[in-house]
């Protein structure tokens, strides 16, 4: 279970590191969502920047029982956080969120149990943003959850990510299969307004694109009750909880050319990481990552084995030819003639 | 009826419609309900065959459904022995047309007969192309033998030559022995027609159960895009008229076509013209077999041919003529298309691990094999012998005119095949004694009391089912063909209960796209005349040769028909949404109603009544 830590970023030992150096075999020291991250980095999509507070920082904290920051923790911390800052030219409101390294496997998907916390922005604003997190590694729910699945938090630890904000204009979720029948052939879309917070947290009920990835056309669409969303607050230093008008309420989040945009991004990332995904996304700006067109620009935000659905069952056997199925379809041994 | 489980109208309890009393006594007994076997058949599901029969039955075009009720059933039962099913069963109500399936639940009969079906099944497959190239031969010999059997109307005096070459026997004679010939062709060709379709229907079903079980989304019509064959001969007649319209704008006739004039008119403009002439010379050479296609389903003798009626070949001209000189290429290219077929096919299969993958080619490639049969009977045996059919039995009533027993050829049809026996045998016995006989007002008194019987029968609005729904449904046919599942006859019982009212309803999606427009409902091929560009048709039936309207239309929805109806297969070939077997739409629907058609879920939404004083006259 445990990782080799990867590439050191600032200090020995790593408490903090690069995302794009996250392998799968750094689960234990990273997190799912940081090696999720990784691998869309070197797969070349567009990714919201971001770094990532190890495991072993969570331990050292842990252990110290002083409940309190280590000067190594916050020069790491604080380093990166800055580097990040003069790569964008600004100081940067970004996203704190736990990547715990039992959450975001195949088998134990526990999404939404850990914290996330928008649009923190300064050194000690982060600071205390991590600590947080950890902190919410103790919480009564989170340890329920991890007992009963035998999962022993001391050990394991808990590694943070600190992303960018993207001031998204809609934002939501790609499912490369349908998470229920686990039918290959759709493309299921969940879009609202604002960040992606309000779909991934079930806050509000989204729009839903079933689109068909043969056809390229929508098979099935519903349009959600979309109340409010989050969105960056003008001075771009928090997030705040806007109402959605009426009028709004009532159109689709997305357009259509964006439902094939997204289609075509599920395509992209299955061919270079697998079948079966789940695409966090967002619609929107970034400092200096815009479109070609200096419009809004999709990114990427988390990517991970979809866990839910299965496939139906195989309904022939492969080893008999054409003329067999059909033979046993016709005399009664096929589907649909009940049991 | 039984408990917990919905029924629809027990075919007992229906009433006669007024003016139709004595319906009975056109039909064969065995074709009716009876007290006899009451207990049973009121327990069984009867479903409206709207698809062949959308009108009253004729007497004598029973011939169509008593024909296949003996060929169809007979592959079923007693030569390949499918062993899930028996006989589909025909009752005539109110004079339309009831089926019901008989599906073998009893294990041990199954089994018997599994070994049996196995065996004879696989000697088709495999020799199924021999066998189909043979058919074509069958097929074509049988049209021949048909198209050479004449009637001619008995002379005033034998001619010398029976008494030169002392025959013995007489035309009145060879009237009789002509007509038994006439019915053993048609009986013939039905079972041509059945001879390997109950296969053919078996083998896409497979690949189209095996596409949902992988593919629960799948549209029934992209499963049919990825089968059906790209150069059909059930597109020819249509593909024929393209050609013409081009060529009459090449040899600059193309006004004389768009005038609109009616047929008769434009053909004699034409033949003033040296252009005009060697146009309509090529105009006969495509006419055999290619204008033997039927504006109906070809079960019905008044659904006329494009042979006998031009008109709805000629409104097809005008409209690609314009459409030519806009510039525009009327030609089907076949290579975007195939190039489409190959896309979804590869795509779907690109999904499949491997071992289904490799499922997935043997039984696309097998549905492959077997569907040009599928396709191509059609024009074959619905088109173009059963146009000639008709058209025989025409000749035949001016025979009976000439004899004197009936008003008019197509009087003829208001007789059962086996009562035309006994009429054939009182014209013999007319013309043998040569003084007046009952028979002279006995038959047109009858045809005259029928008439009046099939115009009432006409008003009656026959249930979409009758009688008690089994748990499932699953024989080939009538799933495949009919479009007849579990789901349809959930959306029956509920259109039911709604009573037309609704303001949407349900049927299958069988070509995808969504599309709003004002509807038209159309119930006869005549009636298509009213129909203007850019609305929705809303019919019984949409019959293959009305395709020439599917260049205006925004959208179709019918009645009946499956997935693999006539219909569909060309509705999907126009790329056109539209929704069959909703049961109801021409119901539920009037002409100038706002609608929204989705031939991607099925879904007909009535968006807005045409007008609130229609709104206000429901039931009229």
């Amino acid at each position: 279970m445990k990782g080799t830590a990867p590439a050191e970023v600032g200090l020995d030992p790593a408490y903090v590191v690069a995302t794009e150096s996250c392998l799968p075999q750094h689960l234990g020291e990273v997190g799912g969502k940081a090696v999720g991250l990784g691998s869309l980095l070197r797969a070349g999509q567009r990714v919201a920047e971001s770094f990532v507070v190890t495991a072993a920082a969570y331990r050292s904290y842990a252990a110290s029982g002083a409940r309190e920051l280590s000067p190594a923790i916050r020069e790491a911390v604080g380093r990166s956080y800055s580097a990040l800052c003069e790569r964008r030219g600004a100081e940067l409101t970004v996203a704190v969120r736990s990547s715990a390294t039992v959450e975001d496997s195949a088998d134990a998907s526990c999404a939404g149990q850990f914290r996330t916390f928008l649009g923190a922005s300064g050194v000690e604003e982060v600071l205390d943003q991590v600590e947080r997190c950890w902190i919410a590694a103790f919480e009564p729910q989170v340890r329920s959850y991890r007992a009963d699945r035998q999962i022993d938090a001391e050990d394991d630890g808990l590694a943070v990510i600190v992303q960018e904000l993207v001031d998204a204009r809609a934002a939501g979720v790609i499912f490369t299969q349908h998470p229920r029948t686990g039918d290959r052939s759709l493309v299921v879309i969940e879009s609202s307004y604002g960040l992606g917070e309000a779909v991934v947290g079930g806050e509000v009920t989204p729009d839903l694109f079933e689109v068909n990835r043969i056809t390229q056309s929508i098979h099935d669409s519903r349009l959600g009750a979309k109340p409010f969303e989050h969105r960056l607050a003008p001075d771009g230093r928090s997030v705040k909880i806007l109402p959605v008008d009426q009028g709004r309420q009532r159109a689709w989040s997305i357009s259509d050319e964006e439902v094939m945009t997204l289609l075509a991004l599920a395509g992209e990332l299955e061919a270079k990481l697998g079948r079966g995904l789940d695409v966090e996304w967002a619609i929107g700006t970034a400092a200096g990552q815009q479109s070609e067109d200096g419009g809004d620009a999709l990114f990427a935000l988390q990517v991970r084995p979809i866990t839910a659905g299965s496939r139906q069952p195989t309904a022939v056997s492969p080893n008999r030819d054409a003329v067999d199925h059909i033979l046993g379809r016709l005399a009664g041994r096929g589907p649909g003639n009940g049991p | 009826m039984t408990q917990g489980r919905r029924s629809f109208r027990n075919p007992f309890d229906l009433e006669t419609p007024t003016g139709a009393e004595g319906w009975e006594s056109m039909y064969p007994s065995y074709l009716q309900f009876g007290d006899e076997l009451r207990e049973r058949d009121e327990q069984k599901l009867w479903f409206f065959d709207q698809m062949h029969n959308p009108e009253p039955l004729y007497p004598f075009d029973l011939m169509m459904p008593e024909s296949w009720l003996v060929s169809l059933n007979q592959y079923t039962t007693r030569v390949w022995n499918l062993p899930t099913a028996l006989g589909i069963e025909h009752r005539i109500v109110n004079g339309y047309l009831y089926l019901s399936p008989n599906v073998i639940d009893d294990p041990a009969m199954r089994a018997e007969r599994e070994p049996v079906f196995l065996e004879r099944a696989r000697h088709y497959f495999d020799h199924w192309d021999e066998i189909y190239d043979n058919w074509v031969t069958k097929a074509t010999d049988c049209i021949d033998r048909l198209k050479a059997i004449s009637f001619f109307p008995l002379p005033d005096r034998e001619p010398m030559e029976t008494v030169l070459r002392a025959r013995g026997t007489t035309t009145a004679f060879d009237l009789l022995t002509t007509y038994s010939r006439y019915l053993e062709n048609m009986h013939e060709m039905a079972y041509y027609h059945f001879e390997m379709l109950n296969l053919a229907y078996g083998a896409y079903l497979t690949f189209l159960e095996f596409c949902r079980a992988h593919f629960p989304a799948i549209t029934d019509d992209l499963v049919a895009r990825m089968v059906a064959g790209i150069d059909v001969i059930l597109y020819r007649p249509d593909a024929e008229l393209r050609r013409l319209a081009a060529r009459a704008v090449e040899l600059g006739v193309g006004d004389s076509l768009k005038s609109g004039a009616g047929p008769e008119a434009v053909i004699g403009e034409l033949r003033a013209s040296a252009p005009g002439r060697q146009w309509l010379d090529e105009l006969e050479a495509v006419k055999d077999p290619w204008f033997y296609y039927s504006t109906g389903s070809g079960y019905c003798h008044a659904k006329r041919a494009w042979i006998d009626d031009l008109r709805p070949p000629f409104a097809a001209l005008s409209d690609y003529v314009r459409r030519v000189e806009r510039g525009e290429d009327l030609s089907r290219p076949l290579e975007p298309l195939r190039a489409e077929r190959e896309r979804i096919a590869g795509g779907y299969r690109d999904l499949l691990d491997d071992d289904d993958a490799a499922a997935f080619d043997s039984l696309l490639a097998l549905s492959r094999q077997v569907f040009p049969f599928v396709e191509n009977h059609n024009f074959y045996v619905e088109h173009w012998h059963h146009s000639i059919f008709f058209n025989k039995a025409r000749d035949l009533g001016a025979v009976l005119v000439a004899a004197g027993l009936l008003d008019a050829d197509d009087d003829i049809f208001f007789l059962h095949r086996y009562e035309v026996y006994r009429v054939l045998y009182e014209a013999e016995a007319r013309w043998a004694l040569g003084v007046p006989t009952r028979s002279e007002y006995t038959w047109r008194k009858e045809v005259a009391r029928r008439r009046r019987i099939h115009a009432a029968l006409e008003q009656w609005n026959p249930p979409a089912a009758l009688g008690v729904p089994p748990e499932a449904v699953t024989e080939p046919i009538t799933v495949t063909l009919f479009g007849i599942t579990s789901e349809t006859i959930s959306r029956w019982l509920a259109a039911e209960d709604a009573d037309g009212l609704e303001d949407s309803f349900a049927g299958l999606a069988v070509s995808p796209g969504v599309a709003e427009g004002v509807a038209r409902v159309v119930r006869q091929v005549d009636e298509l005349d009213e129909l203007r560009d850019g609305e929705i048709l809303v019919c019984p039936l949409t019959a293959p040769s009305w395709s020439i309207v599917f260049a205006r239309i925004a959208a179709a929805v019918s009645d009946g028909g499956g997935i693999m109806s006539h219909a569909a297969i060309v509705s999907r070939e126009y790329r056109l949404p539209a929704v069959a077997a909703t049961g109801v739409g021409t119901r539920v629907v009037r002409t100038g109603d706002r609608l929204r058609v989705d031939g991607n879920t099925g879904v007909v939404t009535i968006l807005e009544r045409a007008g609130v004083a229609a709104a206000g006259a429901v039931g009229a």
